[in-house]
């Protein structure tokens, strides 16, 4: 029987699905931090998927073994169970095979949506796009001012016509050197599993607040990047003057601003944080949180592999 | 040698200012300069095909039009890239999306205020 091992993983997933994700998610010092913040979301997403799953499989195998691998080995091949198996035991293997089921599903399914819809894309710019500035980024004609980058094998990096007019050559070159940190170090992965996990778990609150906050920590991230590489005289007020300018025009005539209005608490959080940054981490806070994240994801896998308690 | 991405640049350019249909042998006509084979400029009109952008009619030889027009076209693109919503931010990564109007004022007072 595993019975304590079950309980533990079932607090431990009842803590990652509500307190711990509005507690992070509510956390100023995300912002003096993004890369560590964005692995800590990682390890809490990790970890309450292991956890749930883990929690459900544990009581349900409880039956044929003393520790899961031992009761699922015994399990894959058929023997009898050592002790009687109830309905609920039957109740929990079930909803544990469906849960892990579905994460994996949905994640495969957004995967090769998003796959898709940047293939679609490409297409329908690689017709209209100039080559621009730089070797890599493209020009496209149209007055919003916008930038955007399609990730992928074979990424694209996007101007509009309209933030070239907007922006001078050191804000363009901001902007430019943002969008290419998200291509250099692969934003659109972290963001991918929160985004499935928002669309398979929709009651889940903290589904939702933790891809908003990861979606906030990738600009951030970004944004922090670029300017490790930009020269001139002041980058960070050079780049919050050209976030003000794309945001503040986004359309010009021929877009309804409605249309494409977010939320603004994020651009703002993202130009405050430029104009007075934040004192970063120190290296032992930076240790802490990493070694948190470390223990978070062991924690649950522990439990899953040694004997019951 | 022009990559197949700017042949059907330059196809397409050529079929969305024609007035009607285009024959293949017209597009390579069009394309001399670029030294374009006949066997070519079918292939990228097979692609552009494939990928949506171009039909053509049942008369010998084909003749071929573009299925949208330019603003069209550049107006289905704009509505991916602005129309974003959250979901699709894996996607694309923008640079930022645009705020409403009392947002914008309140970024630009952000912004002159700590110039002072």
């Amino acid at each position: 029987m595993l019975p304590l091992t079950a309980a533990a993983l079932a607090v431990l997933a009842a803590l990652l699905a509500w307190p711990v994700p509005a507690l992070l998610g509510r956390a100023r010092w995300p912002g003096r931090d993004p890369l560590v913040a964005l692995v800590c979301w990682q390890a809490v997403g990790l970890a309450g998927g292991l956890s749930i799953i883990g929690a459900l499989l544990v009581h349900g195998l409880a039956p044929w073994g003393h520790s899961l691998p031992e009761a699922w080995w015994s399990w894959v091949r058929g023997e009898l169970a050592g002790d009687p198996v109830r309905g609920d035991h039957w109740v929990t293997m079930t909803l544990a095979a469906v849960l892990a089921l579905e994460l994996v599903g949905v994640l495969a399914l957004s995967w090769l949506r998003t796959a898709r819809a940047r293939r679609r894309h490409r297409q329908l710019l690689e017709l209209v796009v100039a080559p621009g500035a730089e070797p890599d980024t493209r020009l496209l004609e149209h007055p919003a001012p916008v930038a955007f980058c399609i990730p992928g094998a074979r990424p694209l990096l996007v101007l509009s016509s309209g933030m070239v007019a907007e922006l001078d050559e050191a804000e363009l070159a901001a902007v430019v050197a943002h969008e290419r940190a998200h291509l250099r170090e692969h934003h659109h992965l972290y963001l991918l599993p929160f985004v499935a996990w928002e669309a398979a778990l929709p009651v889940l609150p903290a589904a939702g607040r933790a891809h908003a906050a990861v979606r906030e920590l990738v600009e951030m991230r970004a944004d922090d990047a670029a300017l490790g590489e930009l020269g001139g005289a002041d980058p960070r007020r050079t780049l919050a003057r050209a976030i003000v300018a794309a945001a503040g025009r986004p359309g010009g005539a021929e877009v309804p601003g409605s249309a494409l209005a977010v939320t603004g608490g994020a651009v703002r959080a993202r130009v405050v944080r430029l104009l007075d940054p934040p004192a970063p981490l120190s290296v032992a806070a930076r240790t802490g949180a990493l070694l948190g994240a470390g223990l978070l994801l062991l924690l649950p896998t522990a439990l899953l592999l040694l004997p019951a308690l | 040698m022009a990559s197949l991405g700017e042949l059907e640049r330059a196809v397409m350019d050529r079929l969305w200012s024609a007035d009607g249909p285009v024959a293949a042998t017209e597009l390579r006509a069009g394309l001399a300069d670029r030294g374009v084979a006949l066997t070519t400029v079918h292939t990228v009109l097979t692609r552009l095909e494939q990928k949506g952008f171009v039909t053509h009619d049942e008369a010998r030889p084909r003749r071929f039009t573009a299925r949208a027009s330019r603003e069209d076209h550049a107006a289905e693109l704009m509505h991916e890239v602005l129309g974003q919503a959250a979901d699709r931010q894996a996607v694309l990564a923008r640079f930022v999306g645009g705020v409403d109007d009392d947002e914008a004022r309140l970024l630009r007072e952000l912004l002159a205020g700590d110039g002072r």
